[in-house]
């Protein structure tokens, strides 16, 4: 008997739990920004605003697929990093909504989708991490172009993002692509092959590769390659000479979003100098977007990186039959 | 003679006018078909329903596309290949262990048990980075212990290596189970009539255990290609198998109908192994328990064997161990790998970033396993020891999800709940859903191996001694069925806290996991972080196994050999 009153007590509790998450008025926010730096940003932003933010880390993968699961009762009110790319397959899906900000006249055009479906708020250059250590057993220098890559000495020592499965290996191929044309580009990238120690499925997984010596070098986006040097890995970080792409983490306010006028003053602050200036003081290693705002004590200038023009909105287009040739050419041909 | 159809019509009506005596037996039956097409065949037909009818009229566009392509046919044999070798792996050294520790003297039994069942706890990404400073180019085995130069453990080597160490385990407890229960009797007899040591193991013991072989090999062979993070981390892009494709698909290439469709193409041998493990080896079972004496008097095994099991024991247990050690460092360490300094600072985080997370997980896992143990309980018993119309398929979707990857019933169920009146999106609920129907087949099925070894005879002889059908449960039944509902509490609180294929498509802003932050850790390059999360997820899990036993131990007065996975 006893027992039976405490399973119905505990399927009550059950029953009521949902309960608890109602009623509070707090903006809903789908975080492709790791979990720490996410925290702080958006904790800025409640102490600026008062509003309050509840928020969950889901990869940029993951979060399109719940987007696109939730479309017909969105959960979300907006979707918060992830490069711009990522964006654009939003807004084709149908899955967000425009709203220019006042605020994003200061930004350059390639930071911000025309229509307004999305509006970059931090970027990163694609960057080489070296594992000093493992190169010096190599008797290699950090390389510093892309030709450097192919040198017999780094025969399986690098470790790059598969762009079919991730944002940041995309983004390579297709700045590539840009650098030297395609025919070119897929031409380079069969000859690094055998270089490649493993093209990895996550994104960041070429740094951790680098940091534990696994690998010899990395390519990535920089901000886990500075956190891990913060960390005391011996790493060093170099950009090709030929030039490289970055990314563009931009705000998409989801279509249908419950809290709408909320979602839109999140976006609006983060663009603003105070908003860009929290990129700096939270530590993330993000360079700012908007070109008054301070950077972070060791970052180098943006304009001292040799960064293309890369075009989000060319790539997200391309995607698919990018991805398509990497995997029957370059994945193919691999041992 | 009827023919089939005539003899199952009578049969159901037969059943359904028993049902009609026995109001409480129709309703439970009645309630639990309604969970279980709601939680587990719906979200289902939902996948299939995508992958079918992907832009609103049927085609097998997507089945024909893929099935046409070089990259999904090597993935699909990559995936059997995979897990055919992890599945004799696994159980050659699940065999040894179960076999070493049953029929031998072997000093260091406790510690080499527990060697035995902890693989089982191995928080998700940590596992694989620890494998990777283990046996990686840099590696404290590959390279400072064997000096090797270069060993390539992304591809199928790596992956074995982790993957046979991760589910050896599940086939140790299948056939350390099959090997108590036959008892070294047969084995005497047979040394008794004159057969040497040999002789009694390769005619005797051997045979006895193939079905219990068969069947460790057939659930590794499930597990083995369901597993995704594993291969997604030291797969590499040399070696694509279907699970991660499914995941990748999805999260990757933005295409929810196409990773539907290779879900189902996954379904296929996953579900092949099932039916063959269900209908097949399962039946083949020569093993009743009787109650009487079953000690063994002789030994089957010589001295000198006895030693080399021993060494073999031993060697695995050290790794083990090594595996263990290695998070335990990084989780202390200044940098895992480089600096080994020692340092609380990744504790301190953990509890300043993390202490949400640890304690929803807590929550949710707290809430789901005794469910899913008291579910899987009352199905095994239903199944067993009572007639009703669609017994079978009780019994059998109940544990169809067990041959489901994660990564599908995930999206199964946001396209399932999340629309009213079904609107179980962003709470609590719509995660121990996941993780109480994804793991009841574990309960169920140890359920239903203890009451089919067990003779209803037991039972009867209760009644007939005068107990009410209601004493005979509580007194006989339930006591008998205090292991089975162990083992699917167990199992299913390790998934909870541990799983993150299906459960990363339902965590919210409410609602959020360690395993998630763990992802989240490795990914923001917070090395230590991830380690001293992991650290904390075992601890969790080892207390809550310990705290389970004791108090199962003192309700019914439980003494028998704790059994796990």
């Amino acid at each position: 008997m006893r027992a039976r009153l405490l399973l119905c007590g505990f399927l009550m509790c059950l029953l009521a739990w949902p309960a608890v998450s109602w009623g509070q008025d707090a903006v809903v926010v789908y975080s492709s920004v790791d979990e720490e730096n996410a925290k702080k940003l958006l904790d800025a932003f409640t102490k600026a605003t008062n509003i309050k933010v509840r928020f969950t880390f889901l990869s940029s993968g993951p979060a399109v697929a719940r987007i696109e699961a939730e479309k017909n009762n969105p959960q979300a009110d907006l979707w918060f990093g992830a490069p711009s790319e990522n964006h654009v397959a939003l807004k084709e899906k149908g899955l967000s909504q425009a709203y220019v900000s006042p605020n994003a006249k200061e930004l350059a055009a390639k930071f911000k989708d025309p229509d307004g479906y999305w509006t970059s708020f931090y970027m990163n250059p694609l960057g080489f991490a070296s594992n000093l250590t493992v190169l010096k057993q190599k008797s290699a220098e950090p390389p510093t172009s892309w030709a450097d890559l192919l040198k017999p000495e780094f025969k399986s020592q690098i470790q790059i993002p598969s762009p079919q499965t991730s944002g940041t290996g995309y983004n390579m191929v297709a700045a590539l692509v840009l650098i030297m044309g395609e025919e070119k580009a897929f031409d380079y990238l069969k000859k690094l092959n055998p270089n490649v120690q493993t093209y990895t499925q996550s994104g960041t997984a070429p740094s951790k590769a680098a940091a534990i010596g696994q690998a010899g070098v990395g390519i990535q986006f920089t901000p886990a390659f500075l956190q891990l040097m913060g960390e005391g890995y011996p790493l060093k970080v170099t950009f090709p000479k030929e030039g490289v792409g970055f990314e563009a983490p931009a705000i998409s306010i989801l279509k249908g979003a419950p809290r709408v006028e909320l979602a839109k003053k999140l976006l609006d602050w983060f663009i603003t100098i105070p908003g860009q200036n929290a990129l700096t003081d939270a530590k993330t290693f993000f360079f700012p977007v908007h070109p008054k705002a301070k950077l972070m004590e060791g970052l180098p200038a943006f304009d001292q990186i040799p960064t293309i023009n890369y075009d989000a909105v060319w790539a997200g287009k391309e995607k698919k039959r990018l991805v398509d040739r990497w995997i029957n050419e370059v994945l193919r041909a691999q041992k | 003679m009827a023919d089939p159809f005539s003899q199952w019509k009578h049969r159901t009506i037969h059943d359904l006018r028993r049902l009609r005596n026995e109001p409480i037996l129709a309703v439970a039956v009645a309630a639990i078909f309604g969970l279980l097409l709601l939680f587990i065949v719906y979200p289902l037909i939902r996948v299939f329903a995508v992958s079918f009818i992907p832009d609103g009229a049927p085609t097998l566009r997507l089945y024909r596309e893929f099935l046409g392509g070089w990259f999904i046919r090597q993935a699909l044999l990559n995936s059997v290949v995979m897990g055919v070798l992890t599945a004799v792996g696994g159980t050659l050294i699940g065999f040894l262990f179960a076999f070493a520790l049953t029929r031998t003297d072997i000093p260091g039994k406790p510690l080499l048990t527990a060697a035995a069942i902890l693989p089982i706890i191995s928080p998700p990404f940590v596992s694989a980075l620890s494998i990777i400073l283990l046996f990686g180019n840099n590696g404290l085995i590959t390279r400072q212990l064997l000096g090797f130069q270069e060993f390539a453990i992304y591809g199928l080597r790596g992956l074995l290596l982790s993957q046979v160490f991760t589910f050896f385990p599940v086939a140790y407890l299948t056939l350390r189970g099959v090997l108590e229960s036959l008892g070294g009797t047969l084995e005497d007899a047979a040394m008794n009539l004159g057969a040497t040591r040999w002789k009694a193991f390769w005619r005797v013991t051997l045979p006895l255990c193939l079905p219990g072989i068969a069947s460790a090999l057939l659930v590794l062979f499930i597990e083995s290609i369901a597993d995704f993070g594993n291969p997604l981390i030291l797969g590499g892009s040399g070696f694509p198998v279907l699970s991660v494709q499914v995941y990748l698909q999805v999260t990757g290439m933005y295409d929810l109908p196409g990773g539907a469709a290779l879900a189902v193409i996954l379904l296929v041998p996953s579900v092949t192994a099932f039916l063959v493990q269900r209908y097949w080896v399962a039946r083949k079972r020569y093993v009743t328990v009787t109650g009487k004496p079953t000690r063994a008097v002789l030994k089957v095994v010589s001295p000198a064997t006895q030693w080399v099991l021993f060494a073999a024991c031993t060697a695995v247990a050290l790794f083990v161990l090594l595996f263990y050690a290695t998070i335990l460092v990084g989780a202390f360490s200044k940098a895992w790998g480089v600096d080994h300094s020692p340092t609380l600072r990744n504790f301190g985080y953990v509890f300043g970033v993390g202490a949400q997370a640890i304690t929803d997980t807590l929550v949710i896992a707290v809430t789901s396993s005794p469910l899913a143990g008291l579910l899987g309980m009352g199905i095994a018993f239903l199944v067993m020891r009572r007639r009703f119309p669609g017994r079978e398929a009780m019994e059998f979707i109940s544990i169809l999800n067990f041959a489901v990857p994660g990564t599908v019933i995930g999206i199964g169920y946001i396209l399932a709940f999340n629309q009213k009146p079904l609107l179980l999106t962003g709470t609590a609920l719509i995660l121990i859903a996941n993780f109480l129907f994804r793991y009841i087949p574990v309960g169920i099925q140890s359920g239903t191996a203890v009451l089919r070894q067990i003779d209803p005879a037991i039972e009867e002889a209760a009644t007939n001694l005068g107990a009410t059908t209601q004493t005979t449960f509580r007194r006989i039944t339930l006591p008998l069925l205090v292991p089975a509902f162990f083992s699917g509490l167990v199992f299913s609180f390790v998934r909870a806290m541990t799983a993150i294929s299906a459960a990363i498509f339902l965590v919210s802003a409410d609602w959020n996991l360690m395993t998630v932050q763990i992802l989240s850790q490795t990914e923001a390059g917070r090395l230590g972080a991830a380690a001293a999360f992991s650290v904390l997820l075992i601890l969790i899990i080892m207390a809550a196994i310990g705290l389970i036993r004791l108090i199962l131990g003192r309700i019914f007065d439980y003494r028998y050999q704790a059994t796990f996975g």
